[in-house]
């Protein structure tokens, strides 16, 4: 690939509403390594979730670039193999990005295992024993697999979001965004859920990560950015963002949270 | 004035209310099938993103559930069907066809604007959630439509279509006025032979209440037992 290592590339991202009253995304810029399991904290309302959503287009920007292996996906256009000037169809990239929610958005009408595997074989076109095959593969890893006829309602949060992130991998993503994935879950909750996320992030999988959760960021990332009023004010390993924070508005933050 | 000489002479004929029934519950079924599929069609166009289609459903919508279901009803007899020589023949033997279909359309225009309402509500009330969700995997909207909104969208208002039908079967009363077969026909013809109204209509009304009043009640058992479904 001739962007290298980068898989995604955010390029002066900018998100206004109302006519740039409000600037939930001032400038944003930063590339996303293979490999990398980047954390975005700061303070709510810092824009860190819309940075999140504006990577697979759940919110579009107002202004910027956002090139995904190396396709710039917030153009209406892109250039073939055959070097033509074709639609771009964003479901095609959405594919490759797989995203897990605060309040994990199963399906409710769906069991389990359907929740898994509507979107591999109504999308990809993926034989339904198959798919089936490897959803109950996937549950097993997440300690699941008793549960593939149940209904989301009879879950609990934290079950719930291990299918959600499970679900994602159906699709065999090249990156998976995590939005606060934890946040809305009991307590006793948390660990099952960060637990998985770990073992992904073992596992070499690309990984965006806006939390709240300081430990997970602190073991399991290799980035951290810190953003704040829209903006990227710091970035850094784990080591320098906790350990040696430079920026003013960081140590504020972190001396709340820690 | 009512006498009981007056019902068992009306009860001679009632034959042509039994007929009218059968007539009432076609229309009305007919109706409930063309307007949903007309009322999902607008709702969609409401909720796109294409300004004319947005547009055009609007209009429609407003203007069907601002006029009269009589005046619409005339138009669409005289008006939009004028001209049309529509194939004589009768329905079950009695039900005149060139009369039953307008009744058919005018009802399901009408009513297909107040579904749409009822089904736009519906797909509304879907946490965004589920869209989010559904279009982070790769489906089209389109797909996420069909697969994952309007299950789930259909499921909160078959209450309400179900009572839609209640209202479609008392409504299609007004039918009689162009010379459809339905009930209140029947009553209009028994009037002619016996030379009274009351009776029959009596016997109309009671026949009308016997069709929605169980309707309604099969409806709440139902809404009761699809909440219970929806515990743990």
């Amino acid at each position: 690939m001739a962007t290298g290592d980068k898989l995604i590339q955010v390029q002066h991202v900018k998100k206004y509403y109302n006519h740039g009253a409000i600037k939930a995304l001032d400038d944003v810029s930063v590339d996303i390594n293979k490999g990398d399991v980047m954390v975005v904290i700061g303070p709510s309302g810092s824009g860190k979730s819309t940075m999140l959503r504006s990577l697979n287009l759940l919110e579009v920007p107002t202004d910027g670039s956002i090139i995904f292996d190396g396709v710039d996906i917030t153009q209406k256009y892109t250039v073939g193999p055959d070097g033509k000037k074709k639609k771009l169809d964003i479901n095609i990239h959405r594919q490759k990005m797989g995203m897990v929610f605060q309040h994990f958005n199963l399906f409710p009408h769906k069991t389990i295992l359907q929740n898994m595997t509507i979107a591999p074989i109504q999308v990809k076109g993926m034989d339904k024993q198959q798919a089936e095959q490897k959803a109950r593969a996937l549950l097993a890893r997440v300690g699941l697999e008793d549960r593939a006829d149940a209904y989301p309602i009879q879950l609990s949060g934290g079950q719930k979001q291990r299918v959600a992130i499970v679900r994602a991998l159906m699709m065999e993503p090249e990156v998976m965004l995590f939005d606060e994935p934890t946040s809305a879950l009991d307590p006793e909750m948390v660990g099952e859920v960060l637990e998985v996320m770990k073992e992904l992030a073992a596992s070499g999988m690309t990984m965006v990560v806006v939390t709240h959760e300081m430990g997970f960021a602190r073991e399991v990332g290799n980035r951290v950015l810190f953003m704040a009023d829209g903006k990227l004010l710091e970035e850094g390993t784990p080591e320098q963002i906790f350990g040696n924070p430079q920026n003013p508005r960081l140590q504020d933050f972190l001396s709340k949270v820690l | 004035m009512l006498s009981i000489s007056g019902f068992q002479k009306a009860f001679e004929y009632i034959d042509l209310i039994k007929q009218g029934m059968i007539c009432t519950l076609s229309l009305s079924a007919l109706t409930v099938l063309f307007g949903f599929i007309l009322a999902l069609f607008l709702a969609i166009c409401r909720l796109s993103n294409i300004k004319i289609a947005k547009f055009l459903a609007t209009v429609y919508v407003e203007v069907l559930r601002a006029t009269p279901l009589l005046v619409q009803l005339f138009i669409v007899y005289n008006v939009l069907l004028a001209g049309v020589s529509l194939p004589k023949f009768r329905i079950f033997g009695f039900i005149r066809f060139e009369r039953f279909l307008p009744g058919v359309i005018a009802l399901s225009l009408n009513s297909g604007a107040y579904l749409s309402e009822i089904i736009r509500s519906g797909i509304q009330s879907i946490d965004g959630g589920q869209t989010e969700a559904a279009r982070s995997l790769g489906m089209t909207q389109w797909q996420n439509m069909k697969l994952i909104v309007l299950p789930q969208a259909i499921k909160n208002i078959l209450p309400a279509i179900a009572n839609e039908f209640v209202t479609i079967i008392k409504e299609s009363s007004i039918c009689y006025t162009i010379g459809v077969q339905e009930i209140m026909y029947g009553v209009n013809s028994i009037k002619g032979a016996t030379f009274s109204i009351g009776e029959p209509l009596i016997i109309a009304a009671v026949v009308y209440f016997c069709l929605t009043f169980p309707t309604s009640k099969i409806i709440a058992y139902f809404e009761r037992r699809m909440s219970r479904g929806d515990r743990r």
